[in-house]
């Protein structure tokens, strides 16, 4: 923001502070961007304004009434208020209206503890309520999908019926009846089975109203960990929060990235979890059969390799970050060359949300096509990411096998191979000829970067614990790289990254520090956006 | 330098009477016998009175029905210092929530009461009791039906005359 004052700009007083912003800035958008926070239900970024929650009014000096902070531009000169006694008041006031019919039903509300209603209240409702009259009862109706929507805690911001209207473009919510009596309610029968995107509804929601019955009464929003990462469902790459409790992913929920998901992400995506709990994995090394060391099985992997340097064969996965993938390939140069293989499942058509048009579910149901592209990788396989090995599993060479855990293959897999390497997350059949069994983390457990359809990298973060054995798919292979090219290996991934980038053009040489939390295009380095 | 050690010698040939103190030490029982303020509480035939405020074993309200007051709400496990109450929430076939499990560790409790003093139904409680002997040591993580059995009173956590401690 410069101080230099343009004609694009406007200067006013908000609670003391001279701000200068953008012509056209709401009030409420000039508060958030120096960090002053004014309560409000029924404004959200992605939508459009009605002013009708009352409770994000200001006070503008010499207006005659209070200025809906939501929708009111700021002026130049205006001077403005948001905490004067008259706006505290004002707030007070509306929140007990908000709390006539409210169940306060906190303890058995899945929204409770990331309540904007609890919050707001806490921080300056009254202390006890003066109602006298019985609350209204309207009890629970099931909206269809994951939907379930508790008309007694609503606070009618009809976000819901603006996301449906404006953003998914499919009309499936409205307002029935008017004033006291107002609900939200669906058409007759029709409900919101079948909409793709109606999920965003209950993250929108600002109080318990809309619900998610996946994630009902499975934990309170204050015993999850959240932690930054990417959608893995499909090419998207659409910015997800994690929500773990006790290393099990219990929900996800759409991070804000105005170039990639806006603040929405699929019902696909968002409920397409549950395989990151899997508990058959592989924990730990094991050499022909034996359980080993780490410093053992990494150096008699070496001394194999070196002395079988013939015909190498690999297969990967399109789950596998861009780390793993690149020192795979470059393992595979070290090895005198040879030709990676990669599977993903593919659907047919895209699921666009016509609001939002940067988002769409994509055909390629995996993360990171577009890395395994880039690294000059050949799919093979069909559209559910079957078959297509039946090459490398008679091939006779050494087979390398990085993630994938190949589960339509029999347990004849890589029997004639000369010697056949299998880092995977899984237990599988298809690793009973391994030679060498190397456990690896899975996405949600380590560090990376995933290429989406528009050519993004996005990082994503660790959110569950790994199995104690367990090592990033990157790290062994940098090492292996490392010792056959003797140069240092990466010990974390933002070294495994750089040492990557700079063997691949397509990544135009950004580092880690480009990506930030919201990704960059490869290609062309932005500066690191705030969070 | 090592250390030395100062041997006393008991003096020979001198003649020690404990009658004087035997008469002493009867004559204090004999005191003691007749003393009309006795303060020896002959338990178990006997008990002490406890306060209302003390905080024992726990246990769980129910409803006229016998469901568990508690709804799963997740604010004990929440505020327990001690981290000794697991919690999994559950929905009943008429749509309440309520605990599929709840379980106190009464070895890792510290009996804060804090437990009682947040539960926003009044489900939970520290007990008036002290009696608490088992036999082995898995009986005292104390699972839903046993702190629904539990039939003793239930503490008052704070003065009644006194409420905010003035």
């Amino acid at each position: 923001m410069s101080d230099q004052q343009t004609p694009n700009t406007v200067t006013f007083t908000l609670d003391g502070q001279e701000v200068t912003v953008p012509k056209g800035t709401t009030i409420l958008r000039a508060a958030e961007s120096i960090g002053i926070k004014i309560p409000h239900y029924c404004f959200h970024p992605g939508l459009s304004s009605p002013a009708m929650c009352r409770l994000c009014l200001v006070e503008v000096e010499g207006w005659p009434r209070m200025a809906p902070s939501c929708k009111e531009t700021a002026q130049d000169g205006m001077v403005v208020f948001t905490n004067s006694e008259l706006a505290q008041k004002q707030r007070t006031g509306v929140l007990e209206f908000y709390l006539v019919n409210h169940p306060l039903d906190c303890p058995i509300c899945d929204q409770s503890g990331e309540c904007d209603l609890q919050d707001y209240v806490f921080e300056e409702g009254r202390e006890h309520g003066r109602g006298r009259e019985p609350k209204r009862v309207l009890g629970r109706d099931d909206f269809g999908g994951d939907v379930l929507f508790n008309g007694d805690r609503c606070v009618m911001c009809t976000r819901c019926v603006r996301f449906m209207r404006e953003v998914a473009e499919d009309e499936r919510l409205c307002v029935v009846e008017r004033g006291n009596r107002a609900v939200i309610d669906t058409f007759f029968e029709e409900g919101l089975e079948g909409s793709p995107y109606a999920g965003n509804i209950i993250d929108i929601c600002p109080v318990g109203a809309l619900i998610s019955k996946d994630f009902l009464h499975k934990a309170r929003a204050w015993d999850l960990d959240r932690t930054p990462s990417v959608c893995p469902s499909c090419s998207q790459g659409c910015n997800i929060t994690l929500q773990v409790r006790d290393d099990l992913v219990q929900r996800l929920k759409p991070r804000e990235n105005l170039e990639v998901n806006g603040w929405w992400m699929c019902d696909f995506g968002r409920h397409n979890y549950e395989w990151m709990n899997r508990t058959d994995r592989t924990e730990v090394p094991m050499v022909r059969g034996q359980e080993v060391g780490w410093a053992d099985a990494l150096g008699d992997l070496l001394q194999a390799l070196k002395d079988a340097k013939e015909s190498v064969k690999a297969v990967t996965w399109a789950h596998a970050p861009n780390e793993e993938m690149g020192l795979l390939s470059g393992l595979l140069a070290e090895l005198g060359g040879g030709e990676v293989v990669y599977r993903s499942p593919r659907t047919e058509g895209e699921v666009p949300l016509p609001g939002f048009p940067l988002l769409a579910r994509r055909e390629d149901l995996a993360p990171n096509v577009n890395g395994a592209e880039i690294f000059g990788f050949r799919r093979v396989g069909d559209n559910n990411s079957q078959g297509g090995l039946d090459e490398l599993a008679g091939h006779d060479g050494v087979l390398i096998v990085v993630g994938d855990p190949i589960e339509d293959y029999g347990e004849d897999f890589g029997s004639k191979a000369e010697l056949y390497v299998y880092l995977g997350s899984y237990q599988s059949k298809t690793a009973s000829n391994a030679h060498f069994v190397l456990p690896i983390t899975t996405f949600a457990e380590q560090e990376g970067t995933y290429t989406n359809v528009q050519g993004r990298v996005q990082r994503f973060w660790p959110g569950v614990r790994s199995p104690a054995s367990a090592r990033p798919g990157w790290l062994i292979l940098g090492a292996l790289v490392a010792e056959l090219t003797g140069t240092e290996a990466p010990v974390s991934a933002d070294q495994a990254f750089a040492k990557i980038a700079e063997k691949t053009s397509e990544f135009g040489g950004i580092t880690y520090r480009d990506l930030g939390p919201r990704g960059a295009v490869a290609g062309k380095p932005a500066g690191v956006s705030g969070d | 330098m090592p250390p030395t050690v100062k041997v006393m010698r008991r003096p020979e040939g001198v003649r020690t009477s404990f009658l004087r103190a035997t008469l002493k030490g009867m004559a204090l029982t004999f005191k003691h016998m007749v003393n009309p303020n006795k303060i020896t509480v002959q338990y178990p035939e006997e008990r002490m009175e406890i306060t209302p405020r003390w905080r024992g074993t726990h246990r769980m309200e129910t409803h006229a029905d016998g469901r568990p007051k508690c709804v799963a709400c997740g604010l004990c496990p929440t505020v327990c210092p001690s981290n000794c109450i697991r919690l999994v929430g559950g929905e009943d076939d008429q749509g309440n929530r309520y605990p599929i499990v709840y379980e106190i560790d009464e070895f890792r409790c510290i009996f804060c009461g804090m437990c009682q003093e947040v539960c926003p139904v009044e489900a939970i409680h520290v007990g008036v009791h002290y009696e608490n002997a088992e036999y082995t040591r898995d009986r005292f993580v104390y699972d839903l039906d046993r702190l629904m059995e539990q039939d003793h009173p239930t503490s008052l956590l704070w003065d009644p005359s006194d409420p905010k401690s003035e």
